[in-house]
Order: structure tokens, then sequence, then C-alpha cells
């Protein structure tokens, strides 16, 4: 996940990576337990750069790279006071002039050029035009404030329409379940041949829901409302399997030691009957052979 | 292999004889099995043709061959393929008796009804039967899930050394996909043992008219196993060889058993139904006694016409297993570096 390590532990960030790294203002990297650490024996210098450090000046890093990290902090606060808009300028020309300035100010003190210039320069922009940085910062936050509004605004529809599917949900199965009830009533009250139909025919139940739920649509739509007709079916009977042996009939197997076929033929020893082998298979296996095919064909 | 579902317990003797019994669903009874789809011929005539056929075919593809100085005098005929293929089988029955383990009863039934198969639609000229027994009894073992491990099968090739059994084991393995085929894969055989035995079970609990059903079953044996080497086989279902078995046997004892089809098994109202069966009776004891053991000399004569063809028409295919070639063309390769094993090695 991360290819660089915390410059002072140096294994720990490939062994877990969810340790997160810190940046701090000299653009250098320590993993959360070095910054601990480092702080525990009262306040730091940076393990590279040796730059005293403050805790609350390290920031969870963003990117892969700290010195983008770095830079994105120096942007910020250049920002802060160079904080003109584009309908400050007369002409878009000199509104660039100025876009190229703060990028200077920013590489500057990025990459530690002519640190006390720079600062100096800002220093003297912030007085001279101390008012209009008041101004625009109102402005800024007027303008926020206006776009968390309307957020808030969109998340609150949503919401609400939310709610409305789900009562319209409720609404529905309530219909639903009455509708039922009422089928169920008329069928206690009229016992004539419908019952009979309705308990024959299985699918009759889906098919009322169905009917009924048209019903309910009706308001909304213009549906005919025609009668649902039934399929019936023929009920499946089971017939067992005939097969001709062209021979006499056999007996059942059950009836084997009834009929007295069991007392000729070999008693089953206790072992055998433990795997649920009895007599009366073999002897049935047997006459099965036996009959089987003894009649000759017909024709 | 025979897949039955359930219940094979090696050694459980229900009855006296010593046979597995074998439970399984009704699916796989006589009466819907390939036996009786594919196997049950009309009449002798028709198995006869059969046999004509298969004769005529090794003939033209000899001739086709063009080999030199061939002609149709070297060719057996049918009743000297005949005696062969009787000689063989008394070898294979001999074989089969003489194996251990003990050989059950339906594992050599099988055998003898795959050998039989397999000259139906093939020559003993193309395919010598001294191989293709032994192949008949190998299958037959497997299929009727009679254990015998490869090298304990050949093992009771008791003349041969432990290289000349390695040599036919060999020779066994290249054979038996081509013997498959041409049972074209219906190996599940119904043998007329069990049908016996269940009818002796049935005289005893329904018919006390006859007093010792037992007394015939030495008797019904010997029937069998004569009828076994006969095409009755082919001809009539192994239900029908069994009752006849048991009719033959009281006849000789001199009892009437009769009212047995006519009242135990219903068939007092249908006459043509009981005519039929007498009839089919009347046959099989008609091919029964036409049964001859063949002699010695016509044995050994063909043996020798046999054994020539054999050489001359080998062709020099390269050594590949029997029955894998496409076109259907199986040649027996020339073993003329090793010395061919004879009969006589085989007990």
């Amino acid at each position: 996940m991360d290819e660089q390590g915390c410059p002072r532990c140096k294994t720990t960030k490939y062994r877990n990576p969810s340790l997160k790294l810190m940046v701090n203002v000299c653009g250098h990297t320590l993993c959360e337990n070095c910054v601990e650490m480092l702080f525990v024996r009262g306040s730091g210098n940076c393990v590279q750069c040796d730059t005293p450090l403050r805790k609350s000046n390290f920031r969870v890093q963003l990117f892969e790279d700290p010195t983008v990290d770095k830079e994105v902090e120096i942007r910020k606060k250049v920002l802060k006071i160079y904080n003109k808009r584009d309908f400050d300028f007369p002409s878009l020309r000199e509104y660039n002039d100025y876009l190229e300035q703060v990028e200077d100010l920013v590489y500057n003190l990025t990459n530690n050029v002519d640190v006390e210039n720079t600062k100096l320069r800002m220093e003297q922009y912030q007085r001279e035009n101390r008012d209009v940085i008041q101004r625009n910062k109102a402005k800024l936050t007027r303008e926020q404030e206006e776009l968390e509004e309307l957020l808030l605004l969109e998340q609150q529809s949503n919401e609400q329409r939310r709610l409305e599917v789900l009562q319209e949900e409720q609404r529905q199965l309530q219909a639903k379940r009455k509708n039922k009830q009422a089928l169920l009533d008329e069928l206690v009250r009229c016992t004539c041949c419908m019952a009979v139909c309705m308990c024959n025919d299985k699918s009759s139940d889906a098919i009322s829901e169905l009917h009924y739920d048209r019903c309910s649509m009706s308001d909304r739509q213009t549906v005919s409302l025609q009668p649902v007709t039934k399929i019936e079916d023929v009920l499946y009977h089971y017939r067992p399997l005939q097969v001709e042996t062209y021979g006499p009939p056999v007996p059942e197997l059950e009836q084997l030691g009834r009929l007295g076929y069991l007392n000729h033929v070999r008693a089953a020893v206790t072992q055998d009957t433990a795997g649920g082998y009895t007599s009366a298979l073999a002897c049935y296996r047997a006459i099965q052979d036996a009959f089987s095919g003894l009649f000759p064909l017909k024709g | 292999m025979a897949t039955r579902v359930g219940f094979v317990i090696a050694g459980v003797r229900l009855l006296r004889r010593s046979f597995v019994a074998v439970f399984s669903t009704a699916g796989d009874m006589f009466h819907n099995s390939s036996q009786k789809k594919y196997w049950i011929f009309k009449s002798e005539d028709e198995i006869e043709h059969m046999r004509n056929k298969a004769n005529q075919k090794f003939r033209n593809k000899a001739l086709e061959s063009g080999k030199p100085g061939v002609s149709e005098s070297v060719f057996l005929q049918r009743h000297e393929e005949d005696v062969l293929f009787r000689h063989y089988e008394r070898r294979l029955l001999e074989f089969c008796n003489a194996f251990k383990p003990t050989m059950p009863k339906s594992v050599v039934g099988t055998a003898l009804m795959y050998f039989r198969r397999f000259y139906l639609s093939n020559s003993v000229m193309e395919y010598h039967p001294r191989i293709i027994m032994l192949t008949c009894t190998y299958l037959a073992c497997k299929v009727d899930e009679f254990n015998v491990s490869c090298t304990q099968f050949v093992g009771n090739l008791v003349q041969e050394t432990p290289a000349g059994q390695e040599r036919v084991l060999e020779q066994i393995l290249e054979y038996e996909l081509l013997l498959i085929q041409q049972l074209n894969f219906h190996l599940v055989v119904h043998n007329p043992y069990r049908p016996m035995e269940g009818l002796l079970i049935d005289l005893k609990t329904r018919y006390p008219t006859l007093e010792s059903p037992e007394s015939l079953r030495k008797t019904a044996d010997d029937f069998l196993t004569q009828a076994a080497m006969t095409d009755a086989g082919l001809l009539f279902s192994p239900s029908q060889i069994a009752l006849t078995a048991i009719l033959n046997s009281a006849s000789r004892a001199g009892l009437n058993m009769e009212s047995y089809l006519t009242q135990c098994l219903g068939l007092k109202e249908e006459k043509e139904t009981l005519s039929k069966m007498y009839d089919s009776m009347r046959r099989m004891k008609t091919l029964l006694k036409k049964y001859e053991p063949p002699k010695l000399q016509e044995v050994n004569i063909s043996k020798q016409r046999l054994e020539r063809i054999h050489a001359e028409f080998a062709s020099s295919s390269n050594k590949r297993k029997r029955g894998y070639e496409e076109d259907g063309h199986v040649a027996k390769e020339p073993r003329l570096v090793e010395e061919e094993w004879t009969d006589e090695d085989l007990i």
C-alpha cells in the first residue's frame, strides 16, 4: 500500500498498512507511533531537518508524497491572505499576474527558496490590503453558508421522499390484508359452489389477490375488471408401473412368508440380518428369475 | 461391469448351492434384458445362417487380400468349424472346472455364452478359439464379480512356465476389447441356475404332489450343463430351460408333472401357451440329443488346417491392441519369434 516507510521506525509501515503517516511543516513524515514517541520526551525536532516542532503541527498525510502535503498547507495559509477574486481586478491580464505572484510565493516557501524575502513581501501585502482581505473573507463565508443551506435542503427532500414511499407500501399491505379478510368473510357466508371451486383451485388465492390489487390501482388508472379465467386441470392419479414379465405372476415380497416359501429357503444368519438382509429377499429374487420369461411370446 | 444396487456379501450361502445371491431392483430381470432383446433368436436356422455368414465373410476377406496360391479348398467348411468350436468349448469347460479358486456356475455359464455369441458373427479361422476361450473366461470373471487377479487367472494354466503365462496374459488383454465389441457391449448374461433354484422352491411350496423335488436336482443340473453346450441359450429363455430340465428329470424318474403347469402356473385355460411350451421343450430336448462330443481324429485334422490358415493369413500389422482400430479390421499379428503355446498347455 505504501512504499515509503517511516524514517524513524522504518519497519512498522510495511507490517501495518493501517498505520497513518503524519506530515509536519518541514515536509517530513512520521508515523503516528513515532510522533507520540517523539513528544513523550518533550518537544522534539524533526529527524531529518532538525527544525523544532510542535505536536499540533502534525496533520494526517493525505498524499503519498509528503512534499505535496507540505505545499498544500502552505498554499492554504497563503490563500488566507491573498484572497482576491477575479472581479476585484479590472482586466484578466492583471488577475493572471496576481495569480502568478501567489504561485511564486507558494513555490518559494515550499522549496525553501528565499524564505525571508517572501515572508516580508507577504506581510507587506497584508498590511496594504487589509480591508480588501476582510471584505473577501466575509464574502467567502457567506457563499459557503449558502452552499451548505442548499445541501441541507436537498437532503431534507430526499428524506421526505423516502418516508412517502414507506407510507405508500404500508397502505398497500393494509389494503391487501383487508381484502383477504373480506374474501374469507364472503366465503363463510356464501356456501355455494364458489367455495368448492376456490378450494379445488389452488391458484385461486393468487388470482384473487391480483384481482384485488388491480382494483386498488384503479383510482390511479382505469383497468377493465374482467373476471379472471380459471384453468381447470385433471387431478393426477398415481398408477403403479406395469411391467410385462412374460411369465406367471410373482407373489409379493411381503407375502412370501405367509405363503410358506420361506420354509424352503435357508434362514438368514444374524450377521446377515444386521445389514437388513432377510431370507425373503433372496427367495423373492429366485422366484422372480424362475418366472420371468417362462411363457412363450405371443404370436 | 454389471452394476447392481445393494447387497453383495461374498459367502452368503442362501440356498444349499453356493452362489452369491445378489439382490437388485426389478430393472435387470430377464424380461427387460439385452439378452432377451438381442440374443434370443427364433430358430436354429437363423443361427446357422449367421454362422454361415461369418464363415463367408472371412473367406471373402482372405481372398481379397490377394495372397498367391489361395484357393477355396484351404478354408474350413462349416462342419469343420463346428467340430473345432465344440472341442474348444469342452476345453473351456474343463479349464473352468479345474480353476482355483472354485469358479461359481454362473461364471462358467457366462463364459460359455460369451464364447458362443462371439462365434456367431466371427469365424474360428479369423480368431483362434484357444485365445478367445480364455478371454471369455477372464471377462466372465470380471462381469460376474468373481474377483480373480489376472496373474492368479493365468496361474491356472499349469503347463505353462511363468514367462509363458505372461505371454498368454498379454494375448488375453489384447483380445479383451475386441470380445466386448463383438458382444455388442451386452455383458449381462442370465443363466438358468437361479431360475432352477426358484422353481425348486416353488415346487416345494405349492406342489405337494411331488414328494421330493430335491431328488430331481442332480439330473436337472446335468441337463443344464448339457444345455449350455448347445444353442439352447440362444433360443430359449433361462427359465424355460430350467423348467425343461426339471420336467425332463421328473419324466425320467417316471413322475408326471403336468398338473404343475396347469394348476400352479395357471395355464389351465391357456391351451395355446401350454402347447407352445411343450413344443419348446421338445425342441430343446432334440437339441440336447443332437449334441455329439467331437471325435479326436476329426478334431486333429481340423486343427491342423486351422493352424495353417492362421499362419497363412496372419497379417503383418505391427502389434496394436485389438479392437482399438477404427476400420473394424482386426488382424492377428504373427508370433514368429516366440514359440506358440498349444492346447496341451492348457490342462
